[in-house]
């Protein structure tokens, strides 16, 4: 056992001291520390591994808990060991990534420390089995987070410090639920604490807690640092806090929350159904107008969560599962996209929609990979998107049956919103890769990045595949059917991977047929345009008499939906961040500030005043005290 | 054994190769009322098969400086979907093999892929026509998707099952009130999803050219078309098994001729909508799904749930 106590602290301890190991050579080494970077959250991967294999030899392959007198307790079961491996995995991922992503950029020092150091206190979120210990953990989650989208320079300062005061102060919540809970059972040991939603305090521990996760998910109304951060960080950041790590907590926490702490009843399902799907909507119809590729993808991170929201919500073990997969599912696409948009603003130095353009052509390893990424998002079958999506409406409708009617217009609010992610990929699609290249990159010497690079999106979008088409085979009923402790009722599958080997079949033989006998003798042509030359007919002159390119970029695609009467009203109060929590509780705060602030002009009078109505008060209290004392 | 009995079923019948047959012989009932309604005499019976065929020996013209392979491929996401969406939908009336819940989503998922794979094609075209023609395409999507889906989200509510089966077993929808309403939406919807006038718009011969279709040639464009012919037979059918109970097979042939008589009028009602109305614009069209069509369609539901 002894053994095993060890190896379950160094997924925490062995990052944590390559961190350290980084911050500690000097600059010369910025090579030499990506690389030692890279190895340190590789054998991070191992030693997981090495800690999930020796558990798997127990006797009891149940849930193990350990209390220690230095590191607290900690725990380790099917659910904390699925999302173990996949933070492990992703952390390596994006650690291999950021050795082409970062080079020659400044403080790489601090980069590849914090980055290491993420991963140690992630796993400690997970392994952690003591309240205490999780809210350290998960507050230095937070901390990095807000160092690392500093690092990108003066501009993202605003997007940090918006992030730490949601994020932290979700944090504050998280330790008033801690204290609440302590209040109500006297333990701080997570694995034992059960409490049914039976009075007042109960409500707000819990909803402190779910607040705590939904900030960190990014799930509306607590979603809008991560389109600010998604925009202002580098790339690899915004791909592994916001896409992947982030998700993998706070799902965590709200699978551990409406499973184990505590008991749902039929009003908190239903409030977190129907944040669900509102996150779902509202932040696709704000993807679908952006026109900076990383703030869009960053909506669609924050629309994703609703999916994952909802399927907890059902309360079913069905949706549960649904809702675990599509983190999973998310954490794969997401990053993919996150790191693809990197590797174009790596190569084209832009994230605006409209100066991108035609890069399918000279980066097609990204456009591939961003394309099935895109699809997978979308929840085109048989890709891993549309499984867990389908997971969840299954579990949705099995959830009607309790009388509960509000779910249809949670269901359809759910596919459409698929549509319309579809609808913002399909943009991007457009902009980035398939249309004409803008004026700016029209002579750009533009290639495909190094394998660093690539690789990772590649791997990412291959699993993409394989988890849609073997999804019941592989990530189901390996990782995350053993994770939900009910034996999940799986009410039939769609047979993915026969369909898929079907569409295989069709598709090679279509191609076959075609692409042999005429493909090869075809013929590269010039577009038609009814006879006009492209660049003639594009060409008009602006308003100064200077004569300007007009191309179809796609940024413009969904004006038509932008100018409906009621989604212009909404889309405008958008933009004035009526609908950001930062925003508006800055207003509100400011607000009382200054009711304040007028008792403070500085005049010795008024002071004076404040004074003697303190002693007014204070002596009729005195007095008052002493009727009742008599 | 199984394994080869699907990929029978995917290949012959009911996937590709039926739902193609069918899909053109649909196509000529299609070009037939047309030209009746235009005081013509139409083609021959044969007319759709012989169109495609002389398009699959017809040279290939692939736009310079694009991504060949997803210009390629675009048209056989198409196909493959959609001869997969029918197979599904006729496993529920024939017992091929086991059906399973839910179907009746991964069947809405998979015929949105058809018009996702026009988009996919015309943007790789790199051409400004295909361009627009694309995203009038998606916008279309878009505006569709919403009523539709609650429009299906009816026949869901009679029968508290997203499991085709079931829905053929139980009575249909349009014996109720709620489900006639959302039958009619559904049907809108059906012309918007095979993008046929009013809903013409991302082709738009007179002014985009064909839009999204502009650079397509030879095979591809063949393929596209007998995608489009597919769609035909498809969706209607797929109304006709989620609202008015489906073909009944094994009772004899009656029940068989009035599933095909109500498969037919479905096609015809497509067919003189699209001879007598003219385009809308895209904008118009949103406007229209979103508006009154969502709110016919929620009326659909919330009478669906008062048990109308």
């Amino acid at each position: 056992m002894e053994l095993l106590l060890n190896s379950m602290v160094l997924p925490v301890t062995f990052p944590l001291a390559a961190g350290i190991l980084c911050l500690l050579l000097p600059k010369a080494f910025d090579r030499a520390r990506a690389v030692l970077a890279a190895a340190a959250s590789a054998i991070t991967v191992l030693i997981v591994c090495r800690l999930l294999l020796e558990w798997k030899q127990l006797p009891s392959a149940g849930p193990i808990i350990f209390s220690d007198p230095t590191w607290g307790s900690l725990r380790l079961d099917h659910l904390s060991a699925f999302i173990l491996l996949v933070t492990a995995v992703f952390g390596f991922l994006i650690t291999l990534y950021s050795i082409g992503y970062m080079r020659g950029k400044e403080r790489l020092r601090e980069y590849y420390a914090y980055l290491l150091g993420t991963i140690g206190v992630a796993c400690g979120v997970i392994l952690a089995d003591n309240l205490l210990l999780v809210l350290i953990f998960w507050g230095l989650v937070g901390l990095a987070l807000y160092v690392m989208i500093g690092m990108a320079g003066s501009d993202a300062a605003a997007a940090a410090n918006k992030t730490l005061v949601i994020v932290g102060g979700s944090d504050c919540l998280l330790m008033l639920g801690v204290a609440i809970v302590w209040m109500l059972t006297g333990t701080l040991t997570l694995s034992s604490i059960r409490l049914d939603l039976a009075g007042g305090f109960r409500y707000v521990a819990f909803l402190c807690f779910a607040v705590a996760a939904l900030a960190k998910a990014g799930a509306m109304p607590f979603h809008s640092w991560v389109p600010d951060c998604g925009e202002k960080a580098p790339a690899s950041v915004a791909a592994f806090f916001p896409a992947s790590l982030d998700k993998l907590l706070g799902v965590y926490l709200l699978v551990r929350l409406t499973t184990g702490m505590f008991v749902m009843n039929t009003a908190m399902n239903m409030l977190l159904m129907l944040v669900g799907a509102g996150t779902i909507i509202c932040a696709v119809m704000m993807a679908l107008v952006q026109h900076d590729l990383k703030r869009l993808l960053s909506y669609h991170a924050v629309s994703q969560v609703g999916y994952m929201v909802l399927g907890i919500g059902t309360g079913m073990t069905l949706g549960i599962a649904g809702g675990l997969f599509h983190m999973l599912n998310n954490v794969i696409y997401k990053s993919v996209l996150f790191l693809c948009a990197g590797s174009v603003e790596k190569k084209a130095s832009t994230m605006d929609l409209d100066k991108l353009g035609g890069l399918a052509r000279v980066m097609p390893l990204t456009f591939g990979s961003c394309l099935v990424a895109a699809l997978a998002i979308s929840g085109i079958p048989p890709l891993n998107g549309f499984y867990s999506k389908w997971m969840i409406y299954q579990a949705m409708v099995d959830s009607s049956r309790n009388g509960n009617y509000l779910w249809i217009i949670l269901l359809a609010t759910a596919m459409f919103g698929s549509a319309l992610t579809l609808a913002s990929f399909v943009k991007v699609l457009h902009s980035v890769f398939l249309c004409k290249r803008s004026a700016a990159l029209r002579h750009a010497d533009i290639r495909e990045v190094g394998f660093t690079m690539w690789l990772p999106c590649v791997g990412l979008a291959a699993l993409c595949i394989v988890f849609g088409v073997f999804a019941y085979q592989l990530p189901l009923k390996v990782m995350i059917f053993p994770a939900l402790d009910g034996v999940v009722k799986f009410p039939g599958a769609w047979y993915a991977g026969l369909a898929t080997v079907l569409l295989l079949a069709a598709y090679a033989g279509g191609a076959l047929v075609y692409l042999l006998s005429t493909v090869r003798k075809a013929r590269a042509c010039n577009t038609y345009i009814g006879g006009e030359i492209m660049e003639e007919m594009f060409r008009h002159k602006g308003a100064d008499g200077k004569v300007e390119n007009v191309e179809v970029t796609g940024v413009d695609f969904y004006r038509t939906v932008e100018d409906l009467p009621p989604m212009r009203a909404i889309y405008g109060a958008a933009r004035r961040k009526l609908f950001d929590i930062y925003d508006v509780g800055g207003k509100a705060a400011f607000f009382f500030v200054e009711i304040l602030r007028r008792a403070h002009r500085g005049l010795l009078p008024m002071y004076l005043t404040w004074v003697l109505a303190g002693l007014l008060v204070i002596w009729w209290l005195l007095l008052s005290g002493g009727r009742l004392m008599i | 054994m199984e394994f080869g009995s699907l990929i029978l079923q995917m290949l012959v019948f009911p996937g590709l190769l039926f739902t193609a047959v069918v899909g053109l012989v649909t196509s000529w009932v299609d070009r037939k009322v047309t030209a009746r309604v235009q005081m013509r005499v139409g083609p021959p019976f044969l007319q759709p098969f012989y169109d495609v065929l002389k398009l699959m020996i017809k040279e290939t013209c692939i736009p310079a400086g694009t991504s060949r392979w997803l210009f390629l491929s675009a048209p056989l996401f198409g196909i493959a979907a959609v001869a997969l969406a029918s197979l599904l939908i006729w496993r529920a009336f024939i017992p091929l093999g086991q059906t399973f819940s839910g179907d009746i989503i991964v069947i809405l998922y998979l015929l949105t892929i058809p018009a996702m794979a026009v988009i996919l094609g015309s943007f790789a075209s790199q051409n400004p026509l295909a361009s627009l023609g694309g995203s009038r395409e998606m916008k279309l999507m878009l505006a569709y998707e919403l009523p539709f889906v609650l429009a299906i989200l009816v026949p869901v509510i009679h029968t508290h099952s997203i499991r085709l089966f079931d829905m053929l077993a139980a009575a249909p929808a349009v014996a109720k009130p709620s489900g006639v309403i959302a039958l009619v939406v559904a049907m809108v919807c059906m012309q918007a999803k095979l993008t046929l006038v009013p809903f013409d718009a991302p082709e738009a011969e007179t002014e985009l050219t064909g839009g999204a279709y502009v650079e397509y040639s030879g095979p591809l464009l063949g393929v596209f078309k007998l995608t489009r012919a597919m769609m035909l037979f498809t969706m209607p059918i797929f109304l006709v098994a989620v609202f008015c109970g489906g073909i009944a097979f094994g009772q004899g042939w009656l029940p068989i001729l009035l599933g095909v008589l109500k498969y037919l009028g479905l096609v015809v009602a497509v067919v003189l909508i699209r001879n007598t109305a003219p385009r809308v614009r895209i904008d118009q069209a949103v406007k229209f799904f979103w508006g009154p069509m969502t709110l016919a369609a929620f009326a659909a539901i919330i009478a669906a749930f008062l048990g109308w």
